[in-house]
């Protein structure tokens, strides 16, 4: 009987370590193509993970792109756009919560609606505002239609409601503004749910596609994930180039993703169950 | 008149109300202008023969009628359909299974739940760009290693039901993450104590399974599908980037289809009403499922 749990035991850790493993091999399988020199013929799969290593790609990538400055770009772009969410969507929600207004459902139902919009949907007419106002190939025009999205107003206003009403009331009391309370009480009440939008939106303006891709036209102006494919050609038999490329791009993501691990998953877990 | 006029004016001095205008006033303009505005901006555009060369000839709902018998767009929205109806299944009972993994009594799930959510940090580019290496026809990943094992190459991406393939498997590789952490929330809520119980009323693994854990995890499977319908529906990138939506436009998914009529062949106000129709769609979905789902946990 105790043996038969114990082969069970050893039965379920081969599984699950197993799948982790397979579910890493491609990631592990981009670096060490990065890392081998180009030209080499495969016969053997082992072979992908053998020397000779080689660095020379990076080297060609280094200073024969414009890598690091689609790198920037996406920096800049998906930094902005979280800190105006930030901004932007905690004071819409301050005033929905907090302050005490007419027609303070209607608004936050205005908003609701809002969520169910995907930008997918909407970048035909999007590019021809942005193309009105003489945005095309801007950060503004990039980051804009992120900010738009109301999921940070919603997943704050629901954590405002939780702050205690006494706290604000004794504050008001003592003759403080609406706006000290905003920034000394409620804002650092809320540092969980601030992190998780901010985490959110960061992860999902970094790695938005579509938009991007319609709205630069010029290379300079590229963010990452529309920069990267440019280097994809499939009838090209040497791929060490494009995934060093590509690995470049990831290894940022891959190490910010192990240092905050915790708060990200923490993060992912509100915007999911609230939105 | 005079009530009315002295009622604005009472809510004027009403300070509270002109402060929570003023807090509301940033989003409310960009959500105005990027979001609802385009919305508006939308229907009036697929109401036109709207293109570069040609624009606003008011044609009332001809781009409507078009598309009806338009097979293109009927091949693209089964397509998206088609991807609905494969990987979200997939991805849900994926992110479950992972997520049952995380929290079983294994040591190190740490390590486990860090390597199943990795991928989803990952730009839609650089996982597509892994994939097509991956599934690359002569030096691919998984070619070399059929060829290894003793079987013949693969055209993964030449055979229609093999791209498929490759695309529900990299989409599910890519996302499932997400599920799992959600599921292994709503799993870490179920309190030790119903097990405890059930395992002294002589209740298997599987029963326990079956009628704790399932029932007590149900509305988070409700969001989950939810948000992995939406997802599903307006996939693009990945087709656009390891298919290119072949073979021929086999795979190519509805989104795609507007992109190249807006994009590439200049005819926005086609396109718009393309888009329209799954803005639509999906709203009534949304609507829909929220009620169903509303209707069902209220029951029990």
């Amino acid at each position: 009987m105790k043996e038969k749990s114990l082969s069970v035991r050893v039965a379920k850790y081969i599984v699950s370590y197993g799948l982790a493993i397979i579910w890493l091999i491609p990631i592990v399988w981009m670096l060490f193509v990065a890392l081998s020199e180009e030209g080499v013929v495969i016969t053997n799969f082992v072979e992908w993970f053998l020397p000779p290593y080689s660095l020379d790609s990076f080297a060609a990538i280094m200073f024969g792109t414009r890598l690091f400055r689609w790198m920037f770009n996406s920096i800049v772009v998906a930094s902005s756009a979280t800190f105006f969410v930030l901004l932007t969507a905690s004071m819409g929600a301050f005033a929905i919560s907090i302050i005490n207004f007419r027609f303070k459902e209607l608004v936050f139902t205005l908003f609701i609606i809002g969520i169910l919009v995907p930008i997918q949907v909407n970048v035909i007419p999007l590019y021809n505002i942005a193309q009105e106002m003489g945005l095309v190939n801007s950060y503004a025009a990039l980051a804009l239609p992120r900010i738009a999205i109301p999921l940070g107003v919603i997943i704050l206003r629901n954590f405002f409601d939780s702050i205690p009403k006494s706290l604000i009331e004794s504050a008001k009391i003592d003759g403080a503004s609406w706006f000290t309370i905003y920034l000394k009480i409620v804002l650092p009440l809320s540092q969980a749910a601030l992190a998780a939008v901010g985490i959110f939106t960061f992860i999902m303006t970094w790695n938005d596609f579509l938009w991007p891709l319609i709205i630069t036209t010029r290379e300079v102006m590229y963010t990452l994930p529309v920069g990267i494919p440019t280097f994809l050609d499939v009838f090209r038999p040497d791929y060490v180039i494009p995934m060093t490329v590509n690995m470049l791009a990831a290894f940022p993501a891959i190490v910010i993703y192990l240092i905050f691990q915790r708060k990200i998953i923490e993060g992912l877990k509100m915007t999911g169950i609230k939105g | 008149m005079k009530t009315s006029l002295s009622k604005i004016l009472k809510f004027i001095k009403d300070s509270d109300s002109i402060t929570a205008v003023i807090f509301l006033l940033p989003f409310t303009i960009v959500y105005g202008m990027f979001l609802i505005h385009p919305i508006i901006r939308g229907f009036y555009m697929s109401l036109h023969e709207w293109t570069i060369i040609r624009q606003m000839d008011f044609i009332g709902l001809d781009n409507y009628r078009r598309l009806i018998t338009d097979s293109s767009f009927w091949e693209a929205a089964g397509n998206t359909f088609f991807f609905v109806i494969t990987s979200s299944p997939t991805i849900v009972i994926g992110g479950l299974i992972l997520a049952l993994i995380c929290n079983s009594k294994l040591k190190g799930t740490i390590i486990l739940k860090t390597a199943f959510f990795m991928p989803y940090v990952l730009s839609v580019a650089i996982i597509s760009l892994i994939m097509v290496y991956f599934f690359q026809p002569y030096a691919g990943f998984v070619n070399t290693f059929l060829v290894n094992i003793g079987l013949s190459r693969v055209q993964w991406l030449d055979t229609e039901s093999l791209a498929w393939f490759v695309l529900v498997f990299a989409t599910l590789w890519w996302t499932v993450g997400f599920n799992m952490i959600l599921f292994l929330s709503a799993l870490q809520d179920i309190p030790k104590s119903y097990y405890e119980a059930a395992k002294v009323d002589g209740a298997t693994r599987w029963q326990s399974f079956w009628n704790i854990t399932l029932p007590l995890i149900e509305p988070t499977t409700w969001t989950v599908v939810l948000l992995q319908v939406i997802f599903s529906s307006q996939v693009f990138a990945q087709m656009y980037l390891i298919t290119g939506g072949g073979p021929g436009t086999s795979t190519r998914p509805l989104i795609q289809y507007i992109y190249q009529t807006g994009f590439r062949r200049n005819n926005f106000g086609y396109g718009v009403s393309m888009a329209f129709v799954l803005l639509v769609v999906l709203t009534i979905f949304s609507l829909v499922f929220q009620y169903v789902k509303n209707r069902r946990l209220s029951d029990r």
